[in-house]
């Protein structure tokens, strides 16, 4: 019974982090295409702020009419066109997020129920193959934590803007940079690593 | 075996991952990530087991994501840690151990519901983000943890806008804890700033106050009213007062009290120390004056708020064209702040100081101080209330009448009576620890009359600590005073009947005197007289002779006396006692002392004997508090209380002289110094007495007649009769021997010749001329 249990739970863990591996390039991909929409973004704030600051009236452009204001216009529709396309983005990260917390909640589902039949000797046993599955349900749950808290961390950042305030909106490309935690991805990728001889010894 | 704590892992960091050894987990039928309850001393901690990555027993690692909030406190961010927070979420782990019993292992389902508080940085953010993104944002952050009802969860770490999140109740039949999962329900309970959540944790618990009652009542309406009505405030369109100045010598309780009224509201609390705010720069005061007003109205935001600046004086002096530039700015940036205030915004300033004069007088006007509170130097009963709190957990034995205390401790305020209770509690302890050390833990550990009264040597009150006129003397007994039995009997009637027999006074509807003049011949124990009537009530005794008064500054001198009579009201009944009144003051009728200073220092002590009234700053207790406290419970003993403080609230003076023709006519007129009494050289009964009393120390012989001696020293007063006695003593030593067994009779004769009376016919009758020309004269 718990050879059985125990080959389930590793045939189930190997679905994840395979499922994992996807993701993470799906992520990487969604998040690199963000980063021109947020500097464009700061762009835009940028250049709302010039046009506040500037005098028109002063300038050869004097002659236009309601310049200010149909440039105020323009530069709001620019940024509201960015915003709509970064909520698409966040929309893709979030299904991204949302499948790995559903793969792995299914997961520790799967080993609270055979947890009965597994001895906790056996689960924390590595071997030169493959690491342990205490292991390896920790970083299923790391990975986990770190894809949700990310996917927080960017939205609530996009949340925050708001189109009378300029800076908020100028510092966004700084910000949306200094989430990211290399440290954090790169545990990931070790993980992953680790248990390359794993998913292979099927 | 004992599990050490080790600090938390950095990889785990945001988990509720608790590290075990697999024995142990095996031991506590753990699974992996099954939740686990970590009691600690201080509080519990909910967390979820794991393997120790190296395997290893008898180490315990633990994540305080989820703890009770007294826990948490203790791990507090600092506002500045920013993405640093694991760090200090250490617990401080230095040389803790764990029983294996205090690892709780639970069973815990998916929640259905739960309901949350949100507590994020600051109140902007609170402001400017809708409730529905916040709890969105709670949710995802609460996904994948096991929560405990009532505990704290933190979720600093990851780098939103909300800081913790407390579970108010989850909804899973009898299990307190339980896992957040996607389906869970998660309702929103409020949002409060990590701040407004800290200050009742921070604040330090309450010192019950007694006697202030009446105080407290008003500024706590002055709280509440716009809370509790503000419907019938915008009606009648006016708006809540703002600021309130207690005002009242150090000591009595202002802080404490505002402290008191602070927790008792639940209002936010932020206060302005004068020293504090004063910064080298230029312009650095007034910033930190700004930045404190800016928290408090950020505090304001959600719900009452007290600022509380103590020692405003520091901070508020009065400007004056010799002030500094720097003081002037502060005084009106403090100004300016203070009418910025808007109505709506319901923070309400108390300010509190014991100089009131050195304000400035811009800052006491409506609008910025509406209420001035005067928090007086405690009354009878007051004091009564306050030692009834001060020694509520000490344990008294039955031989202690605080009513007696409250008597005998004129003059001290509240931090003097806790101080006094604590010094007869180690004087206790300190009797017991010398006597049988058995008797510790039965009857000796409570504290008794005589603890007290040992203590009150100890703890002088502190409004007379540097007070002008106070004298250390020996006490003396009435009986230590041969004759003068009906002079006596005056001062005894002026000074000790108003304390010990106020309802007799009250009926008959007189009043103690006000002032008492001792006038005769030099040495005839005038001084002594005023000692022993001191010593014989617990009055406030405060003595000044000319030589601490006078002072090269020009109205020094007159401010001298002034302080001295008001230090003595603050602390009545008391008695002023003025020796050789008439070089202090003389007459402004004679040409003698038109020198100014004396005429003035007059003038002064006319004022004060029985002037217009008193500033509104030495105001002390007031009628009301005593209506309605005797309507209850009027014992006959609080009705003896009440009566004895109206008959005792004045000052009394007591002048000696033996000039009393150099005295000023307005001076001795009744209502200022109403008694005159004559202090006469002793009678022959009179020298008998002193005789016995001076020779008690004595061996006499049998041969020596003290009654011969008596009828022999006509005209002697008694500093010569004492004199005489020592002689005699001298003689008998110088002519016998060092020897000497006794004292003859033959001694004294010879004495007796050698001293010659100081007094003289003449002066006696200049004295006796003057006796009934002053009474002609009153």
């Amino acid at each position: 019974m718990s050879q059985e249990a125990l080959l389930s739970l590793r045939q189930e863990l190997r679905k994840c982090f395979r499922s994992l591996e996807a993701s993470r390039t799906v992520w990487g991909s969604a998040l690199e295409e963000c980063s021109p929409l947020l500097s464009s973004l700061g762009n835009l704030a940028e250049q709302l702020r010039a046009l506040k600051c500037v005098e028109l009236l002063n300038t050869p452009l004097a002659k236009f009419p309601d310049l200010q204001e149909r440039l105020q216009h323009k530069l709001t529709q620019a940024a509201d066109t960015v915003l709509s396309k970064l909520t698409e983005k966040m929309d893709a990260l979030q299904v991204v997020k949302d499948s790995i917390s559903k793969q792995v909640f299914a997961l520790f589902q799967l080993y609270e129920q055979n947890s009965d039949f597994l001895d906790l000797r056996s689960c924390v046993a590595r071997s030169a193959i493959s690491p342990s599955i205490a292991d390896m349900l920790e970083w299923l749950q790391d990975a986990e934590y770190y894809y949700r808290v990310q996917y927080v961390q960017r939205s609530s950042l996009l949340q925050m803007l708001k189109p009378d305030d300029l800076t908020l909106m100028e510092t966004a490309p700084k910000r949306w940079a200094s989430l990211d935690s290399p440290s954090r991805e790169e545990r990931i990728s070790d993980a992953l690593f680790q248990v390359s001889f794993f998913l292979e010894s099927e | 075996m004992d599990l050490t704590v080790l600090p938390p892992d950095l990889v785990d960091a945001g988990t509720q991952r608790c590290r075990l050894g697999p024995a142990v987990m095996e031991e506590l039928r753990l699974k992996i990530g099954s939740p686990l309850l970590v009691l600690l001393p201080q509080g519990a901690c909910l967390c979820t087991a794991w393997p120790r990555s190296d395997l290893a027993d008898g180490y315990l690692q633990f994540q305080t994501t989820c703890t009770t909030p007294k826990l948490s406190v203790q791990m507090f961010p600092q506002p500045s840690g920013g993405k640093d927070t694991h760090d200090e979420l250490n617990v401080n782990t230095a040389k803790l151990h764990l029983q294996r019993s205090q690892l709780k292992p639970l069973t815990c389902p998916h929640l259905k519901r739960l309901r949350v508080k949100v507590l994020v940085q600051s109140s902007q953010q609170k402001m400017t983000t809708s409730t529905r993104f916040i709890q969105e944002l709670a949710k995802e952050l609460l996904t994948g943890l096991y929560v405990h009802e009532k505990h704290l969860v933190n979720v600093a770490g990851a780098g939103t806008l909300v800081q913790f999140l407390e579970v108010e109740n989850v909804n899973s039949g009898s299990h307190k804890a339980g896992l957040v999962t996607a389906e869970t329900r998660l309702d929103l309970g409020s949002v409060q700033t990590v701040q407004r959540y800290q200050q009742p944790a921070r604040r330090s618990p309450a010192v019950p106050l007694g006697g202030v009652e009446e105080v407290f009542a008003s500024l706590k309406e002055m709280l509440e009213v716009p809370l509790r009505y503000p419907g019938s405030l915008k009606w009648l369109g006016l708006p809540c007062p703002r600021g309130a100045l207690l005002v009242g010598p150090p000591g009595v309780g202002k802080t404490q009290l505002v402290r008191n009224v602070v927790q008792a509201v639940g209002a936010a609390f932020v206060t302005i120390n004068g020293p504090v705010v004063m910064g080298s720069r230029p312009g650095e005061s007034e910033e930190n004056l700004r930045r404190a007003f800016a928290q408090a109205r950020e505090a304001a935001l959600e719900g009452p708020c007290v600022l509380f600046i103590d020692e405003i004086d520091a901070l508020c002096p009065r400007r004056s064209a010799s002030g500094s530039a720097p003081e002037n700015r502060i005084v009106a940036q403090l100004l300016t702040l203070m009418d910025g205030i808007g109505s709506d915004e319901s923070f309400i300033i108390i300010a509190a100081t014991n100089q009131p004069d050195a304000l400035d007088p811009a800052l006491r006007r409506p609008g910025r101080f509406d209420r001035e509170v005067v928090v007086g130097v405690p009354t009878l009963q007051q004091r009564f209330r306050i030692l009834q709190s001060v020694s509520h957990s000490v344990p008294l034995s039955s031989s202690v009448n605080l009513r007696v205390l409250a008597e005998m401790t004129t003059g001290y305020v509240g931090a003097d009576l806790s101080a006094l209770c604590r010094e007869a509690a180690l004087q206790a302890i300190l009797h017991t620890a010398q006597g049988r050390t058995e008797e510790m833990d039965g009857e000796g550990g409570s504290v008794g009359m005589e603890h007290f009264l040992s203590a009150l040597r100890l703890v002088p009150p502190s409004c007379l600590r540097s007070s002008v006129g106070v004298s250390d003397f020996l006490p003396v007994s009435w009986e230590r005073i041969g004759g003068l039995e009906d002079v006596k009997l005056k001062l005894k009637q002026s000074i000790e009947w108003p304390m010990k027999f106020p309802e007799a006074l009250v009926r008959m509807g007189v009043r103690g005197p006000r002032g008492v003049l001792l006038y005769g011949p030099p040495g005839c124990a005038k001084t002594t007289l005023v000692k022993a009537a001191a010593s014989a009530s617990h009055c406030s005794f405060l003595t000044l002779s000319g030589a601490q008064l006078y002072s090269p500054y020009v109205g020094d001198s007159e401010r001298t006396l002034a302080q001295l009579f008001r230090q003595a009201r603050a602390c009545s009944p008391s008695i002023v006692f003025l020796d050789e009144i008439d070089s202090m003051v003389g007459s402004r009728g004679d040409g003698g002392c038109r020198s100014g200073v004396q005429a003035q220092v007059l003038s002064v002590l006319l004022n004060e004997l029985d002037g217009v009234g008193f500033k509104t700053t030495e105001r002390r207790g007031s009628s009301k508090t005593m209506q309605t406290e005797g309507e209850e419970q009027e014992t006959i003993q609080e009705k003896r209380m009440e009566l004895q403080e109206v008959c005792n609230k004045d000052v009394m003076i007591v002048a000696a002289t033996n000039r009393p023709d150099a005295l000023d006519s307005a001076l001795l007129r009744p209502g200022r110094l109403d008694h005159i009494i004559y202090v006469p050289p002793p009678e022959q009964q009179a020298r008998l007495a002193i005789l016995q009393l001076h020779t008690e120390k004595m061996p006499l012989d049998s041969d020596v007649n003290l009654k011969d001696l008596a009828t022999q020293t006509h005209l002697f007063s008694g500093a010569d009769l004492e004199s005489l006695c020592k002689e005699a003593a001298l003689l008998a030593l110088q002519e016998e021997g060092m020897s000497v067994s006794t004292v003859q009779h033959q001694h004294f004769l010879k004495a007796l010749q050698r001293v010659s009376p100081s007094l003289t016919a003449h002066q006696l009758l200049q004295y006796q001329l003057l006796f009934s020309s002053t009474l002609s004269c009153s």
